[in-house]
């Protein structure tokens, strides 16, 4: 049973589309991400969702009401901004208070005690939103936004404002508060890994469109189109004519043909350990290697085009640049676009 | 380096000089008695004070002042304050528009104005030159400038356009998140603006005298008429009037240090950092004379 649907929904500015017929349903307690560029339209969909803009076309329903011509108050869903928005007048207890006092809620003190406890900002209740750091304040925006119990919480880009630790010890957070409310949640990043760790659904977006939808590892391992496969996970994307011509084979049809690069494997000129019935070789010579950590990234030039092979940093055996390497690329790997 | 900041404090001392030499010498003449072939006065009196503080048509044109002062400032912070708000949070378009008719006043010089003004209020519907209402419309547009960037850049600082959206998704009204969330932290900037406004109408004289002149006379009206005949009793008035302006000044200084203590908006010290920049100075040069 879908518990957020939205219907065909079309908006334009000027003579621009930023949003172009999308349709997307999600269920109850579903964790489900927009993920796109800047100015995909990801954004525009979220605050159409808040009623923070309105759509041209189209219809938005959440659990069984059509909320499309509803103002932002009357619509319960709760949002948190990128940069807070906290209410810099403001202790952050009256922040968190603020939404029941308009509301004229009873119990508004055990309500914000316990969500103060949930956000673990025990002790901070009479700080001011710029004595924060901003990964608290970013907790009380949340604590805020969830207090209020809405139907739905939309967040845009909580995270990209905050370092790298702070962000992942966050995301961690955001998740398990997530679970334990079993709230319906829409994220809006353009960070793909940030989009991989957390959802249970991604909804990638290209100019105003949906152009995949699918759990995170669906996304990863099948992309639709090029774009997706460009942008989820540096995929090697290659024409197929000139796959044909590298491989010396014709088995493949299709436009183009993608390979992640971490089910590349590499092994020296000479070195016989080719299975021709599993995988083809592609001749080349490694152009760059560069090291992320964990991994490291070879760069391959062949004849035609440069193929990215990643692997897992172990001690051991290294290819030098320069070195002439054969690129094994398993047959059940390529994905035709 | 010593010489250095030797030179830097001469520099600033010289400067305070410039500034200050006129308005001491001002203050000895409204004190002096005879002062003719010296270099201070001879002896001193009280006799131009006890004379401007006895006088019926000081209090009468400090109180019209006074009247015209609260008058358009008012009004324009109660037109100005919701007009700058909708346009910027709910019609930001136009606020081009807005921000034109702000600046408009900069064109016009008040000679030219004033004239136009007495032109088009004279006959017609509405025939109010010649009294202090058309000198309370003339002072609304000219204090708009300071009124607008003031307010503006408030909202600006803030961010209120997504404090409003945060409020309005929290269940606040329109009005309850102006109210509970906007205004209490434009509140310093108004003030700013609105004292920047006392203390320019306060000098205000050429509108004042084109338009109304004696029929309504104003404190700058009152200035140029004893001009003519007491040099003394004229500075007189120049520092009671400048010790009202000090005391203006004093009470946006004290505003702005509050603020940054509770840095809600740091525009306001923007806007104030000229005349943080004149106490800075004095402080220097305090020290220069030590």
């Amino acid at each position: 049973m879908s518990y957020v649907t939205i219907n065909q929904v079309t908006k334009g500015y000027e003579n621009q589309v930023v949003l172009n017929d999308i349709s997307l349903t999600l269920k109850k307690g579903e964790f489900a991400t927009l993920l796109g560029q800047s100015g995909c339209g990801k954004s525009t969909l979220l605050r159409s969702i808040a009623g923070l803009e309105g759509v041209d076309v189209g219809r938005i329903l959440i659990d069984g009401h059509d909320i499309t011509n509803l103002s932002p108050r009357q619509r319960e869903v709760g949002m948190v901004f990128q940069s807070y928005a906290l209410f810099p007048n403001m202790t952050v207890f009256d922040n968190i208070a603020y939404g029941l006092k308009m509301k004229k809620v009873k119990n508004v003190k055990s309500k914000v005690k316990n969500m103060i406890d949930m956000v673990d900002l025990i002790g901070k209740e009479e700080s001011f939103p710029h004595q924060l750091s901003g990964g608290q304040q970013q907790r009380v925006a949340l604590a805020r936004a969830l207090v209020m119990e809405p139907k739905v919480l939309l967040l845009d880009e909580p995270l990209s404002a905050l370092d790298a630790k702070i962000r992942k010890s966050l995301q961690k957070e955001l998740k398990r508060i997530q679970k334990e409310l079993d709230i319906t949640t829409i994220f809006v990043t353009h960070d793909q890994e940030e989009a991989m760790t957390m959802s249970d659904r991604i909804f990638v977006m290209n100019k105003g469109k949906v152009v995949q939808s699918g759990s995170p590892s669906e996304i990863y391992t099948s992309p639709v189109n090029t774009f997706v496969a460009k942008f989820i996970g540096n995929y090697n994307v290659c024409n197929m004519e000139v796959f044909h011509k590298l491989v010396r084979s014709t088995e493949l049809k299709g436009n183009e043909v993608a390979i992640r690069p971490e089910v590349l494997q590499l092994v020296s000129v000479g070195e016989d350990s080719l299975d021709i019935q599993e995988n083809w070789g592609i001749k080349g010579f490694i152009k760059d290697v560069s090291m992320t950590g964990n991994v490291l990234r070879y760069e391959v030039e062949t004849e035609e085009s440069a193929f990215l092979v990643d692997y897992l940093h172990h001690r051991g055996e290294m290819f030098e640049q320069g070195a002439r390497v054969q690129i094994l690329v398993p047959k059940k790997e390529c994905i035709i676009l | 380096m010593k010489s250095s900041l030797t030179f830097h404090k001469v520099i600033v001392g010289l400067l305070v000089m410039y500034l200050l030499i006129p308005l001491v010498g001002t203050f000895l003449f409204s004190i002096a008695g005879k002062w003719d072939h010296t270099i201070l006065p001879e002896s001193y009196t009280m006799d131009w004070y006890i004379e401007l503080f006895q006088d019926e048509r000081f209090y009468d044109a400090f109180r019209r002042t006074l009247f015209l002062i609260v008058m358009s400032v008012g009004l324009s912070v109660v037109i100005m304050l919701p007009t700058i708000f909708i346009i910027t949070v709910y019609f930001s378009k136009w606020e081009g528009l807005l921000q034109a008719a702000a600046m408009l006043p900069y064109g016009i010089p008040p000679i030219v104005g004033a004239v136009g003004l007495i032109k088009v209020y004279s006959d017609g519907p509405i025939q109010i030159a010649g009294t202090p209402w058309i000198l309370i419309g003339a002072y609304f547009i000219t204090i708009l400038p300071f009124m607008y960037q003031g307010i503006r850049s408030s909202l600006r600082t803030i961010n209120a356009v997504q404090l409003v959206d945060a409020a309005e998704l929290l269940g606040a009204t329109k009005f309850q998140s102006f109210r509970t969330v906007v205004f209490p932290n434009i509140i310093s900037g108004i003030l700013v603006s609105t004292l920047l406004s006392v203390a320019l109408l306060f000098s205000e004289f050429a509108f004042a005298n084109l338009l109304v002149g004696g029929r309504f006379e104003t404190i700058q009206i009152y200035l140029a008429d004893k001009l003519n005949s007491s040099g003394h009793l004229t500075s007189a008035i120049v520092i009671t009037y400048y010790s009202m302006i000090l005391l203006l000044t004093g009470i946006v200084l004290k505003l702005t240090f509050r603020n940054e203590k509770n840095p809600v908006g740091s525009n306001k010290k923007r806007i104030l950092s000229f005349f943080k920049k004149k106490y800075c100075n004095k402080n220097t040069a305090i020290e220069g004379e030590k």
